[in-house]
């Protein structure tokens, strides 16, 4: 599934956060939106997933009308992992994974033995299953960004959004959920701190800055010392790692 | 099948063997109610009037009541008396549950919208004021002042949370504290201009509920409120999960909160206003009915609605049944006996190590 977001504005109270952003994703592609905080990443993306409504602008998925459409047709083929958020009451990883088929689910319709299997492979997927019937609140915070991807994959999304899905988790843990969202080979736009993580994954990178697209292209055309410099202040050298062969960066005040 | 399934199986197993268990020991209990109170009528004879009642004179006999007003204590005081216990248990359980999914809370109850200050403003006025002469509101006074005190406050607090954006749980609890405030203030000033010591009283027994006023007439009402919420709510379990993640996630999976969120406020206020019009304020129960429950079925919703709905009638039967016979010849409020009650149950959830508001 393939998603346009045309000339995107977000005004938060008095200030513009968002503006003018625009962004394609391609069938399949994993894109990354890299920016310092606070330069509207995460306000764009609530915005193309229905959680702010954008003062202007379009979003399309493949024929969908995302703005225009119900929040229930959207999600059933936009799914979304966001930044870790705290609950107050607590559900079994089962349950909570089961929330991700809430939108192919009519009002009185029961989960069936099909919903089942569909989470079982979910909890397969992201090595959960022998946490099934531990509660949810009981899992370090890795394990419960693992339960959230889970749920997103439960929902059998055609695209999906990923709002810095990896902060504060340990290295093993970012790896493993970037993997895992990268081998479901659906079209992803993901927000992402990490710049070698970014650089690995990503197919293509737009940059933002103040709210606006600073720079896109390929990794190796977006992630240069001048761009980086530009975008966060900082002194940077980019280098071939002799280890990895990929692209990694040495940064300094 | 492997052994997951199984013990999946084994858990909702357990799951409706409890819930019948409920149901039976409801049905025990409502008997065992109307046959005991402060005067004493053999169990035999108010089973033969009971059953004369339900069945409009098919079965039972009333040949062997000794005293005819035996009759009227069973089919007109008692009888009713039980159906409110049991109706206002399953409703303030079942707002308590709502009310804890909507503003994510743990702390919230069917009152926390303001609805008890506001029902208290109202049936203070009704009883130290008064509406004027019209013989409706002189009758209907108290429960009418409550029930519109309820229903304006809650109406003021969803217009106060919502300016300025969308109606976040955080708002909605500030501003249920707020017009609380108000509204207690308003009723400290009445009672304190009131010359009316009888009033004064009957404000302050009112505060502590009661079903001592329950009668026939007044049941239906209450029963079409409180069943029809019942199962409105019962079939919406889903989007009281989704409720549980918040705004931000919930969208994510297809539910706009903020819509949802202010119908189940005005459809709790509704019916929190006709059990207050009708009892007064009866704390604790919509409180730590629906944590008992998560403790023992989960934060899930398909289980713990129906598990709350029972556990609150049970609960307020037996409050019932303490209220009457506790002390002899006196009629407690209820609402003492629930939070008596209430307290050490939630004092004993809260050091029992693991209790994470339903894991």
């Amino acid at each position: 599934m393939e998603l346009t977001a045309q000339g995107i504005d977000i005004r938060l109270g008095k200030k513009d956060i968002v503006k003018q952003v625009s962004v394609q994703v391609k069938a399949g592609q994993f894109v990354g939106l890299i920016g310092p905080n606070g330069c509207g990443k995460s306000t764009f993306l609530k915005g193309i997933y229905k959680s702010l409504v954008p003062q202007k602008g379009t979003v399309f998925l493949d024929e969908l009308d995302v703005l225009n459409t119900t929040e229930k047709k959207v999600s059933q083929r936009l799914g979304v992992v966001g930044q870790f958020n705290e609950m107050s009451f607590d559900l079994t990883v089962h349950q909570m994974v089961m929330l991700g088929r809430t939108p192919h689910k009519k009002l009185l319709e029961a989960d069936k033995q099909e919903d089942f299997a569909i989470v079982d492979e979910a909890l397969a997927r992201t090595n959960l299953l022998d946490y099934k019937d531990r509660s949810y609140q009981s899992l370090s915070g890795g394990e419960k960004q693992r339960v959230i991807l889970a749920r997103t994959i439960a929902q059998q999304p055609a695209f999906m959004i990923l709002d810095e899905p990896t902060n504060h988790l340990d290295i093993r843990y970012q790896l493993e959920i970037l993997s895992c969202v990268k081998g479901l080979q659906i079209g992803v736009l993901a927000a992402l701190h990490d710049l070698e993580m970014a650089a690995h994954y990503c197919d293509y990178l737009y940059a933002v800055k103040e709210g606006q697209v600073f720079a896109h292209g390929t990794p190796e055309e977006v992630l240069t010392s001048g761009t980086i410099e530009a975008l966060y202040h900082v002194k940077c050298q980019t280098y071939q790692n002799p280890v990895t062969n990929r692209l990694s960066f040495a940064f300094g005040l | 099948m492997t052994s997951k399934d199984i013990r999946r199986r084994g858990a909702s197993g357990f799951y409706f063997a409890i819930m019948f268990l409920l149901i039976g020991l409801i049905l025990i209990s409502a008997v065992f109610s109307v046959s005991i109170g402060q005067v004493r009528i053999p169990f035999g004879q108010s089973m033969e009037i009971m059953l004369h009642t339900l069945t409009g004179g098919h079965l039972g006999s009333l040949e062997h009541v000794e005293n005819q007003s035996f009759l009227t204590i069973i089919s007109q005081v008692r009888m009713p008396r039980v159906l409110f216990a049991l109706l206002i248990g399953m409703g303030l359980s079942l707002c308590g549950a709502v009310m804890q999914a909507v503003v994510q809370n743990p702390l919230a109850d069917p009152y926390i919208l303001g609805i008890s200050s506001g029902a208290s403003l109202g049936a203070t006025f009704a009883i130290l004021v008064g509406f004027g002469g019209g013989a409706f509101f002189s009758q209907m006074g108290v429960a009418f002042g409550a029930f519109a005190g309820a229903i304006i406050t809650s109406i003021a607090v969803l217009v106060l949370s919502s300016i300025g954006g969308k109606a976040t749980s955080v708002k909605l609890v500030l501003s249920g504290v707020v017009i609380g405030a108000l509204c207690g203030s308003f009723s400290s000033l009445v009672i304190y201009f009131a010359n009316n010591a009888e009033g004064i009283k009957s404000v302050t027994f009112w505060a502590m509920g009661s079903l001592a006023s329950s009668s026939w007439d007044k049941v239906p009402i209450l029963a079409v409120v409180v069943l029809l919420g019942c199962a409105l709510f019962l079939l919406q379990f889903r989007v009281l999960n989704t409720m549980l993640l918040g705004d931000e996630s919930a969208v994510t999976l297809g539910i706009n909160l903020s819509v949802y969120r202010k119908l189940y406020m005005i459809l709790t206020a509704l019916i929190t206003g006709t059990m207050v019009a009708y009892a007064g304020m009866i704390g604790f129960v919509g409180l730590i009915v629906p944590h008992l429950c998560r403790g023992l079925f989960g934060s899930d919703h398909k289980r713990l609605m129906p598990a709350s709905l029972l556990v609150g009638g049970l609960f307020l039967l037996w409050s019932d049944i303490l209220s009457r016979t506790l002390v002899h010849n006196v009629d407690l409020p209820i609402g003492i006996i629930t939070s008596v009650i209430g307290s050490p149950l939630f004092i004993y959830m809260i050091v029992k190590k693991g209790y994470q508001f339903g894991g």
